[in-house]
Formats: structure tokens, C-alpha cells, sequence
């Protein structure tokens, strides 16, 4: 009895020490945490002097700027979801909005920062406003352009036919590669979009009333695409490993000067910048096949804020200083995305030749559908190109078995 | 205890009880909720944060093994174990046997062999991944400038190849602790033995065969269970490498699992998958344990 009367005391003391340091507790401190998505070109030191910044600014409230690799941005974030925790805001791809809006993750981001923000920032880079509400601000939108690396060619090709047919004549009479074309699944279908969309494709056909039909992944469009791009590395104009290259591994092969073209995002100067290269490249349209006109895939990212964060408020004091010209202007220089704040694109850093075929690309470019379950279905469009890639299904096979695995998710 | 009477708890068993209850609490929450809770998400209708919906028992198995992707994966997680753990087993004996010898500089030898396995899996695989670079990794750089070849495999970008540079990391991360843990059996032999062995003229592969094996076979069990466990869950090594590709041919169960709940947030699906994989361990552990002591019996 003596013992489990002195075990009984243990327990109680316990019991009570939490309790009373439980009252004890200081207020919550807010903590906003920001899921950071490295883009190329975006410095550490940069996070952290806006981090200091902030908190500088608004000493009541602290700051975690999380830095995530992009390719591993989207996994962190549904993980975090589904555990129950996630941060205040993230960088995400807009086409994941749909998902997060299914998941009734995301809280309306207009709720929360001033007006004036709001009005700043450019209607037509809104691509989240969805059914009357703005669900995420535009961080980063651009169109992709070409790159040519002038040291290797001057050629600025009209046809897709055209940039084969200069990239065939770089590898044959250079020791470079024609082009590089990553293999490697990676989280953007975007290798295989470039060329898909340059032969006037779309990856659903669309129903009278806006929404998507069945796939189109399998129409002449993504064939002659996809048999494109397998002649591509027939002909040996692309780096010999670029089976085992995600975009990450192939660009550096441009970067050191190793490849006539790139089809590439607005940070390629910026990433030359920082590798360093001693040559000179012109921009010019990404272009479209013989009798098709060039049809560039533009890319938007955004600023989500999360419906079941502690500090929403908080975050959109974050929101309206980020956004201020002295931090957004410097993001988007760093990154080399043209600017969506009205103010910043006024500023002269913004009026180089680069940013002229970025506006250029952009009046007519493409996005991505925006649909529930892209992740998977990016997943099944990849696996049908290593297919096409490895020789195991023709491109036309391959991508038929892609078009009836999308056909089954959605359902037609 | 006697018939009729209620036995009293005495005050060590409520001490005991008392003091057990923090990690019985720990183990509830922690182990035994989460594998209850995804049998369950295993048998419902999910939502896309894992959030149970319908009950549908189980339509989720069959539609799962209905796809031929999982028989693949599935099949492919048995070969991969199978082939890293005889491997590692094979590699570390022999390793095991040459740290057992004395020779000059062996105690660095030993320090400087566990430290694949020291070092996280993580890092070891990404050290791995710039190897296996294609345009500037050190094993092509290698094989061309001693002129093996001129045209050295895209290791991670074919299937087969993609495939064995997998199993090949996850070998070289696991020989050490089989190499250590056998040659922590080793050292505990009696040298006796050996020398009366050696009276008896028996030559080393005879010492090896009847006196060290059947001295550390104990050892040898637990280690090839617990690799073949580890092995089977192998996660980090294939997600780093090739997350599963090209086209799947690297894709074991438990990246499939990854794939279907984090990414494509079919939660029920990867719950069947973990489920499976749950019942393939346990009877494959079973099984393990009664055949070893079924020899056992039988010595």
C-alpha cells in the first residue's frame, strides 16, 4: 500500500507541475511558416533578410521561411495536409489549387491582405480566382522561351523541323549537344508539353459548358509530339544520359556552355548568372511545328494560404510585405520571372530583351488544364514517354494506354 | 493462485503496472493507433486528406489487386529483397572473416567499414546519384579515363540498369551492419575449437562450414530477418535514385505506397498496399522464426 501510495504522490505531482506550467504559459507567440519553393536563381541570403526584415518590422510575430526544393514542394505540402499540419502559406503550383480547393484546404487569400495589394498585382496573372474568390496571390508567371547559346549557333529557328535539323548539324560538326530534353520524370510534364503544344495539342478536349472531356493526350498533336521528341534522341542531338535527367540535371548541361538550345523558364539568366557563363544567348520563341504557330506553355505559381493554419492573419501581414516593390521586385529579379505587381513592371530592370520575349510569349501561350488529379495523371503521361524513350511501346501505343488511364480518372 | 480466490494485486505489481503505463501509453498511440487506422482507411472510401468516407470492405483490395501494377511491384519487392539481402549476407561473411584475421591496421579497417552504414541513407544515396551521373559522375569518369569503355551505361535512366544500381546502394549500405554483426558472433566462438580443429587436421573451409557457422547461426537468423525487414521497406534508397522509374521499373511496394497516398492522395489504395505489405512481413516473419527453430529442434 506504502508503494502505491508514494507512486499515486508521483503521478499527482506530475499531474499537477503540468497544469501549473500549463497556466503559467506565456501567450502564444504567432508563428508564421511559409513554405519557400526554390527557384533557381532565389539566394539563401534573400530568404533570410526578408525573414529579418519582417520580423524587424513586426516583432510580435515570427517568421519560419522554410526553403523546399520545387520537385519535392508538392509531396511536402499534401503530407503536411494530410498529417493535420500545415503551414500558414505556401508556394504552389496553380494547377494544384484545384486539389486543395477539393480538399477544402485553402482559405481565400483576399480575405486577408489589404486592397492595395490586391490592386497592384496584374488581373491577368489571377490564374486562381476560381468560382468568384482569389485562392492564392501570383507569385512567379512566365511563358517559356528558347534559349541559344550563340557561342554554338546564331540560328533563331521558325519550325520545330528548323531547331532539329541546326541541333542534328551542332552534334554532328561540334563535340556539343544540338538540345537538351530532360527524360527523367519529374514533377512538371513540361518537356513533353513544349513540343505537344507546338503542334497545336491540348491535353482535354473541352465541353460546351468550360469543363474537360477525354483526354486528347493520344491525338495526332501528342504523337507527332511524342515521335518528335523520340527522334530527337535518335538523331543523338541530346545528351546520351538524358534518360536519367530531370530538368535539374539537364539545364547545367546548358549552363556550362555544352548545348546550342534550351526550351527554358524566365530564370535562365539569372541561373547563367550564378554558373558563371562566359557565352552570349539570344531569347527567342519556343517555335511551333511547320503550319503550326508557336504556342508556349506559361507557367503561373502562387501563394496559398491554408484554411487550418493557426495564424491567417498573420500571414497576410506577411503578404502585404512581401509584395511591397523593395522585396517583390528583388524576388522576381532573382528568379528572372517578369513581374505581376503593376509597380515593379514599371522598373527599368524589367525592360532588358529577355523580359520583351517573355511579354512576347506570354499573348500566346497555353497553361495547364486545371484539373483535380493532374498530379497522377502527369505520372501516367511520363511513364507513357519512358515507354516511347526505352523502345518498349511506340509512341502512339504508349500514349493510347495514357489516354484510357486519364480516361479512367476522370471518369470517361 | 488458488481456485475460488481473487488474486490481489499486490504493491510491486502496481508499481510495475505504474511505471510500464507511459510506454504502453506510447505504444498505443503511436504504433497500434496508426496500424489500426490504416486497416481501416484500408476498407473505406477515403477523401483526399486520408479522412474515412464510406465503408466499402473490400472493394478497395480488389480493385487494387485488379491492376497489374501492384503484382508488379509486389513481385519486384520480393526480387529485390531477396537478391540485396543473399548479397549482403554473402558479402558481409566474407568481410566478417577477413576483419577477424589479425593483420596490421585493423582496427581502422573495421572504423572506416561501418561507415556506409553510419552515415544516413539519405546522403548515402545522393552521394550515390551524383556516382551514377551520366555527363559528370564519378563512375563513368572512371570507366572511360581506364578505358573500360567508351560508352558506359545511363545507369539510372534504363530499367535493368536503373534496377541494379538500386539494389547495389542498398547492398552497400547494408553489408557493414551484417559484416559487424557477424563478426561480433565470430569473436565470440572459442578458439578452442578451432585449435582442436586444427589438431585434427580439418582445413579452414572445414572450420568455417562446422564449427563457425553452426556457432553463429543464431546470429545469422536474426540479421537476415532484420535485413530482409529493413530491405523490403527499403524507401529512401529507390525515392532518391529514380523515384520509382523509368517508367516504374524501379517501383517496390513501399514507394508505391508512397506514390498512391502522398502523391496521387489515393489513401485507400496505399492503405491496401501497406496492408499487404503488413501480412507479408508478419507471415514471412513467422514463417522465418519457425523454421529456424524447427532446425533448431532438429540439432
Amino acid at each position: 500500500m506504502k508503494k502505491f501510495l508514494t507512486v499515486f504522490l508521483i503521478i499527482s505531482l506530475l499531474a499537477a507541475s503540468f497544469v501549473f506550467s500549463a497556466g503559467q504559459r506565456e501567450p502564444e507567440k504567432p508563428k508564421v511558416t511559409v513554405f519557400w519553393a526554390l527557384y533557381d536563381g532565389l539566394t539563401e541570403a534573400y530568404r533570410t533578410e526578408l525573414q529579418n526584415a519582417f520580423m524587424a518590422e513586426y516583432p510580435d510575430i515570427t517568421l519560419d521561411i522554410v526553403p523546399v526544393p520545387w520537385d519535392q514542394m508538392y509531396d511536402k505540402l499534401t503530407t503536411s495536409l494530410a498529417g493535420g499540419n500545415p503551414p500558414e502559406l505556401s508556394i504552389i503550383g496553380t494547377r494544384w489549387i484545384i486539389e486543395l480547393l477539393e480538399m477544402d484546404a485553402v482559405a481565400p487569400v483576399e480575405d486577408y491582405v489589404n486592397q492595395a495589394t490586391l490592386d497592384n498585382i496584374f488581373d491577368g496573372t489571377k490564374e486562381a480566382f476560381i468560382n468568384g474568390k482569389l485562392w492564392g496571390l501570383p507569385v512567379a508567371a512566365g511563358a517559356r522561351i528558347l534559349a541559344i547559346n550563340n557561342d554554338i549557333t546564331t540560328k533563331v529557328p521558325a519550325t520545330m523541323e528548323e531547331m532539329r535539323q541546326e541541333a542534328i548539324r551542332i552534334s554532328r560538326n561540334t563535340n556539343k549537344y544540338g538540345l537538351i530534353m530532360p527524360g527523367r520524370k519529374h514533377t512538371e510534364l513540361t518537356d513533353f508539353a513544349y513540343y505537344f503544344y507546338a503542334a497545336g495539342g491540348d491535353f482535354f478536349e473541352i465541353k460546351a459548358d468550360g469543363s474537360y472531356g477525354k483526354s486528347l493526350v493520344n491525338s495526332p498533336a501528342g504523337v507527332k509530339a511524342l515521335e518528335f521528341m523520340v527522334q530527337l534522341a535518335k538523331d543523338e542531338v541530346v545528351p546520351r544520359g538524358y534518360l536519367a535527367q530531370t530538368r535539374m540535371e539537364a539545364h547545367p548541361v546548358f549552363y556550362t556552355g555544352d548545348a546550342g538550345y534550351v526550351m527554358i523558364g524566365a530564370w535562365v539568366e539569372s541561373a547563367l548568372q550564378q554558373a558563371g557563363a562566359g557565352f552570349d544567348v539570344t531569347y527567342a520563341q519556343i517555335p511551333g511545328f511547320a503550319g503550326y504557330d508557336s504556342a508556349p506553355l506559361v507557367i503561373t505559381d502562387s501563394i496559398a494560404l491554408f484554411k487550418d493554419a493557426k495564424f491567417k492573419d498573420e500571414a497576410g501581414l506577411f503578404l502585404d510585405f512581401f509584395y511591397r516593390d523593395e522585396w517583390k521586385a528583388r524576388f522576381d529579379e532573382l528568379i528572372g520571372f517578369p513581374p505581376v505587381t503593376i509597380s515593379a513592371a514599371e522598373l527599368p530592370q524589367f525592360q532588358t530583351p529577355l523580359y520583351q520575349v517573355l511579354n512576347e510569349a506570354a499573348a500566346h501561350a497555353k497553361p495547364w488544364p486545371l484539373i483535380d488529379g493532374f498530379a497522377e495523371m502527369t505520372d501516367i503521361i511520363w511513364d507513357a514517354i519512358s515507354f516511347a524513350f526505352l523502345g518498349q511501346k511506340t509512341p502512339k501505343q504508349a500514349l493510347d494506354d495514357a489516354a484510357r488511364a486519364v480516361d479512367q480518372i476522370t471518369g470517361f | 493462485m488458488e481456485k475460488g480466490k481473487i488474486r490481489r494485486i499486490s504493491g510491486d505489481a502496481w508499481m510495475a503496472y505504474a511505471l510500464l503505463t507511459p510506454a504502453v501509453l506510447f505504444f498505443v498511440i503511436f504504433m497500434f493507433y496508426p496500424i489500426i487506422y490504416v486497416i481501416m482507411m484500408s476498407l473505406y472510401q477515403t477523401n483526399r486528406l486520408g479522412i474515412l468516407m464510406n465503408f466499402t470492405g473490400l472493394d478497395n483490395f480488389i480493385r487494387v489487386m485488379q491492376q497489374e501494377t501492384f503484382w508488379a511491384v509486389t513481385g519486384r519487392s520480393f526480387v529485390w529483397t531477396i537478391l540485396a539481402v543473399i548479397v549482403k549476407t554473402v558479402l558481409g561473411m566474407i568481410i566478417a572473416l577477413c576483419l577477424n584475421v589479425e593483420f596490421l591496421g585493423r582496427k581502422t579497417a573495421r572504423m572506416l567499414f561501418i561507415i556506409p552504414w553510419a552515415s544516413s541513407v539519405p546522403i548515402s544515396s545522393m552521394l550515390w546519384r551524383w556516382v551514377y551521373d551520366h555527363e559528370f559522375g564519378l563512375l563513368n569518369q572512371t570507366l572511360i579515363s581506364l578505358g573500360i569503355t567508351q560508352n558506359p551505361p545511363v545507369w539510372l535512366g534504363t530499367p535493368i540498369w536503373a534496377f541494379i544500381s538500386c539494389i547495389w546502394v542498398d547492398i552497400w549500405i547494408g553489408i557493414p551492419f551484417m559484416a559487424l554483426v557477424f563478426l561480433a558472433g565470430m569473436q565470440s566462438v572459442s578458439k578452442d575449437l578451432y585449435e582442436s580443429a586444427s589438431v585434427d587436421g580439418v582445413n579452414a573451409a572445414g572450420k568455417f562450414f562446422y564449427i563457425t557457422l553452426p556457432s553463429i547461426k543464431q546470429i545469422i537468423f536474426i540479421a537476415t530477418l532484420l535485413s530482409s525487414l529493413w530491405t523490403f521497406n527499403d524507401f529512401n534508397t529507390i525515392y532518391i535514385l529514380t523515384r520509382g522509374g523509368p517508367a516504374g521499373s524501379t517501383d517496390i511496394l513501399i514507394t508505391a505506397i508512397y506514390k498512391s497516398g502522398f502523391e496521387w492522395l489515393r489513401f485507400s489504395d496505399a492503405a491496401v498496399m501497406a496492408v499487404v505489405t503488413f501480412i507479408i512481413l508478419m507471415v514471412f516473419s513467422l514463417f522465418y522464426a519457425k523454421m529456424y527453430f524447427k532446425g533448431d529442434e532438429a540439432l
